[in-house]
């Protein structure tokens, strides 16, 4: 057997087969959820290792080579995206396992576990996929798994998982059609053959524009973000965290993937420069939308908007010439804003099933019970901010870096003013921890540990990752993804 | 290509524009439902005719059948007539913007798509047809070149029924009114016409069109039909019965299949030397069954009732 | 060849329907139909390949089965959320206000 194709079959494998599992047998949901979480987890860890030590590589799936079959691709930027899952995945899960018994948010925890491992399944699906048809299809199965958790939490989330629903069909048609386009043109869907084979001329481009439109719905960028604050303010908490943390993120990498990929030639200053602007009024609007917000889980909702602006700014960074710190300046920072953003979601549902209510005026009082988790909202902004040494610090020095080196001033100055919105709407979530507040709420004797912990555990992750600076930097110099 | 043959090409464009305007736009929503069910039929006949055959099945059968059924239920739900009526009031088209804006995208689309030189991976299909264990080309590519995404999309197929089961239960009676008192002897004399048709598509699909997909879609639209006739829903969501194992098998199957390859020291989803034909027919009976039934979950548009499990309703 | 003229007719008239609809249902056969249009532009290619090329054919087949499946997930959303609505517009159901506790 060859040895490193196990963690791939593990990662692409075991979700489904959970997901089927707690589907027959219910009971089991929480032990079976958490053993596969743990294993998924530790089988991403191995992967990260096994790129780190012989870089990236592929695994032609029966056998069938490109462009007859279908391959996985595992280099620096999907072993890092798997990892980012498995790591929300777990610390969701047990998020989720360990609410009160009076599970207020979510009417059928039944339903609730095969569909965060046909989530999970999906996303790791997707990760792995070099064939763009097939990333299609786990698309789709990540598109109908949110649905259904969105839905879980009733009444008004249904309302905003139709919505969703409805955005996120019409993303992924569009990219569809591109794809066509692009096997009309080259009779090929592997990512890999298509970047050797791809010319600049009108079908292409045409493919280009589609398929990135379609993306940039489903990655919710200014001005096709109005899909995402309901849907991710109303969703159970574990939910908010993954979808936030992760599935925008598989927007994003496909994105990125596709634009360092196939339309690399496509890529000149001013598509580069398009991005970049939305990116920027991304950061703004959404900075400025978080600061308006009276709800806490709608403030760290519209923080996802803004977030991932910096993201886009990638693009006009690496068109400049510094693609090498642009590229891993950006992919840290979605690492590290999946890890914080996850954190804080879990946080907030902690400290909301404290305090009963999501206004930031009623968050304050007696905090027994929710410490912990206003500790993990603490240090989760501190890395979202971008203090350092957290993995917000790290990303956007490096994105700062790339900025310097090309004469980017424009682009710093997003940095700069983002950064200033960030910490003024997170400031006003940590001021609401001190005021006085009412009495009302759960018995805080109710409330686990676990659920402070494991949002604490995902916080110091995302300050952690900015230590890790070295092992990033070889990691995402591994394989086609990174540029030159 | 004769001159009839463009004829009636031309003539089923128009048909279908006309039918795909009428879905979107038509003032009275049960109108624009029946349009949209024709247009999926005549889909069918356009997709014979770019000699598509197994599309045309399922298109007949999925497309138009299954989606059709669905999307009238719906209605039934969605609107008594006084409400349908209310729904009639669409706001204005805005046509300022969208014919100058349709007119360029339909340009660029066209001009891009007239300039595809198509190569396509005709010569790949037939160079390892020989090897794939079956001989119909699109079965091959199903469940053997591309068999990572039949096994996704089965994972959907499931996924879906599973949402759909998380919102809440199945609307009881599922069938509020009979459109017709000759359907449910209609339907019950055609239940075992639609099984010899699936039993009959699958035993093809090696070899020709059909196959799996076919049959599963025709197999469940005859079992909505069953439904439409006045049966009562025999799946049950209980825990405790087969049928939540029955729901899961065809994915169950295809995740065993990708794993053994790699437990034998191969690829995923490799099939051992010489055993492809046969594996790919126990999946494909798996894939077929499992497609029949979740279709007919999917209809249901809820949780089944559960059987043994009571008392512990919302 | 008439079928990649449909193939753009029908995507606009798809996006058309999709973004000037205001009903749920309608938006959804928009939907559908714009689904339609890609599907027939892989089997227009897949004709117009010498020799007829099968890969598309099985790539429309995986995608219908999944167009079914999210069709389905919609409807049963939409007869829910019209079912809580009762006295709104269903058109209005998608509104992003409205409050949540």
């Amino acid at each position: 057997m060859i040895p490193e194709t196990a963690g791939p079959v593990i990662l692409f494998s075991l979700p489904l087969a959970a997901a089927i599992t707690v589907f027959i047998r219910p009971r089991w949901s929480v032990p079976v959820t958490l053993g596969a979480s743990g294993v998924l987890l530790a089988a991403a860890v191995w992967v990260v290792g096994v790129v780190l030590q012989q870089g990236a590589w592929r695994h032609d799936i029966g056998g069938w080579t490109a462009p007859l079959g279908i391959g996985w691709n595992v280099d620096g930027l999907s072993a890092a995206l798997l990892l980012l899952t498995a790591a929300v995945g777990l610390a969701g899960a047990v998020f989720h396992a360990s609410r009160p018994a009076p599970l207020a948010t979510v009417r059928d925890p039944r339903f609730f576990w095969p569909l965060w491992l046909f989530l999970w399944g999906g996303l790791n699906a997707l990760f792995l996929a070099a064939d763009l048809f097939n990333v299609y299809v786990a698309l789709e199965l990540v598109s109908i798994a949110s649905v259904g958790l969105i839905g879980l939490a009733g009444g008004s989330a249904q309302a905003a998982a139709w919505r969703y629903l409805l955005a996120t069909l019409l993303g992924s048609t569009i990219y569809l059609f591109g794809v066509a386009l692009l096997y009309g043109r080259y009779a090929a869907l592997d990512l890999a053959l298509l970047t050797d084979g791809v010319e600049r001329d009108g079908v292409t481009a045409v493919a280009a524009a589609l398929m990135t439109l379609g993306l940039l719905l489903k990655a919710a960028v200014f001005p096709l973000h109005f899909w995402l604050p309901a849907a991710h303010g109303r969703a159970p908490p574990a939910v908010s965290a993954v979808l936030s943390a992760v599935v925008i993120a598989a927007g994003y990498y496909l994105l990125v993937r596709l634009w360092f990929g196939p339309f690399a030639p496509l890529l000149g200053t001013g598509v580069a420069t398009l991005l970049g602007l939305l990116g920027a009024a991304a950061v703004l609007w959404g900075g400025l939308l978080a600061l308006l917000q009276r709800r806490l889980k709608m403030l760290i909702a519209y923080s996802t908007v803004s977030q991932f602006g910096y993201g886009l700014l990638v693009f006009p960074l690496a068109a400049a010439g510094a693609a090498h710190p642009a590229w891993t300046g950006a992919v840290t920072l979605v690492l590290a804003h999946g890890l914080a953003k996850a954190a804080l979601f879990l946080a907030a549902g902690a400290i909301v099933l404290r305090h009963g209510i999501d206004r930031l005026e009623a968050l304050g009082g007696d905090q027994r019970g929710a410490t912990l988790a206003w500790v993990a909202f603490a240090i989760a902004s501190a890395s979202l901010v971008g203090l350092p040494p957290t993995g917000g610090f790290l990303g956007k020095w490096w994105l700062a870096q790339a900025a310097l080196a090309t004469g980017g001033y424009f682009w710093l100055a997003i940095l700069m003013v983002g950064t200033g919105f960030t910490a003024a709407y997170l400031w006003r979530a940590l001021q609401a921890a001190v005021r006085p507040g009412r009495e009302a709420g759960i018995d805080p004797a109710t409330l686990s540990a676990a659920l402070g912990l494991a949002a604490l555990s995902l916080a110091l992750s995302a300050a952690a990752l900015g230590l890790a600076a070295p092992v990033l930097g070889v990691l995402l110099d591994a394989g086609p993804g990174a540029p030159g | 290509m004769g001159v009839a043959g463009v004829i009636f090409d031309v003539l089923l464009a128009l048909a279908l524009t006309w039918l795909a305007w009428q879905a979107t736009r038509a003032a009275d929503l049960f109108h624009a439902v029946v349009s949209f069910i024709v247009f999926g039929l005549l889909m069918a006949l356009a997709w014979v005719r770019l000699e598509a055959p197994d599309i045309a099945l399922a298109e007949a059968a999925i497309g138009a059948g299954a989606t059709g059924a669905l999307l009238l239920s719906a209605l039934d739900r969605l609107a008594s007539r006084e409400r349908r009526r209310r729904l009639l009031y669409e706001p204005g088209a805005a046509w300022g913007f969208w014919i100058p804006a349709g007119g360029a995208l339909l340009g660029a689309l066209t001009l891009a798509a007239w300039k595809l030189p198509a190569p396509g991976l005709g010569n790949e299909v037939r160079a390892a047809l020989g090897v794939s264990g079956v001989e119909h080309p699109v079965t091959a590519v199903l469940l053997n070149f591309r068999a990572l995404d039949t096994l996704l999309e089965i994972g959907v197929l499931l996924l879906a029924a599973i949402t759909i089961w998380s919102l809440g239960r199945a609307p009881s009676p599922l069938i509020p009114a009979m459109p017709s008192p000759a359907l449910p002897a209609l339907g019950r004399l055609l239940f075992p016409v639609f099984v010899l048709v699936a039993a009959y598509l699958l035993w093809r699909g090696s070899h020709a069109p059909g196959g799996a997909f076919p049959a599963g879609a025709v197999l469940g639209a005859g079992a909505i039909l069953m439904l439409l006739a006045g049966a009562r829903p025999w799946i049950r969501s209980s825990e405790r019965g087969p049928w939540r194992w029955i729901l899961s098998l065809g994915l169950v199957m295809l995740l065993a299949a990708g794993i053994a390859g790699t437990l034998a020291g191969q690829a995923f989803f490799e099939y051992p030397p010489g055993t492809a034909g046969p594996l790919i027919l126990l999946l494909e009976v798996a894939a077929g069954l499992s497609i029949a039934l979740l279709l007919f979950a999917l209809y249901l548009r809820g949780e089944p009732c559960e059987h043994g499990y009571r008392g512990k309703g919302r | 060849m008439v079928y990649l003229s449909l193939t753009g007719v029908l995507f606009v008239l798809g996006l058309h329907g999709l973004f000037t609809a205001r009903n749920l249902l309608r938006r959804l056969l928009s939907l559908n139909i714009l689904t339609t249009s890609v599907f027939l532009l892989f089997v227009v290619m897949a004709r117009l390949a010498e020799p007829l090329d099968n890969v598309p054919h099985a790539i429309v087949l995986t995608g219908i089965v999944i167009t079914v499946s999210t069709t389905a997930v919609a409807l049963a959303l939409v007869v829910r959320i019209a079912g809580r609505m009762r006295e709104e517009d269903v058109g209005a159901a998608a509104d992003p206000r409205g409050d949540v506790e």
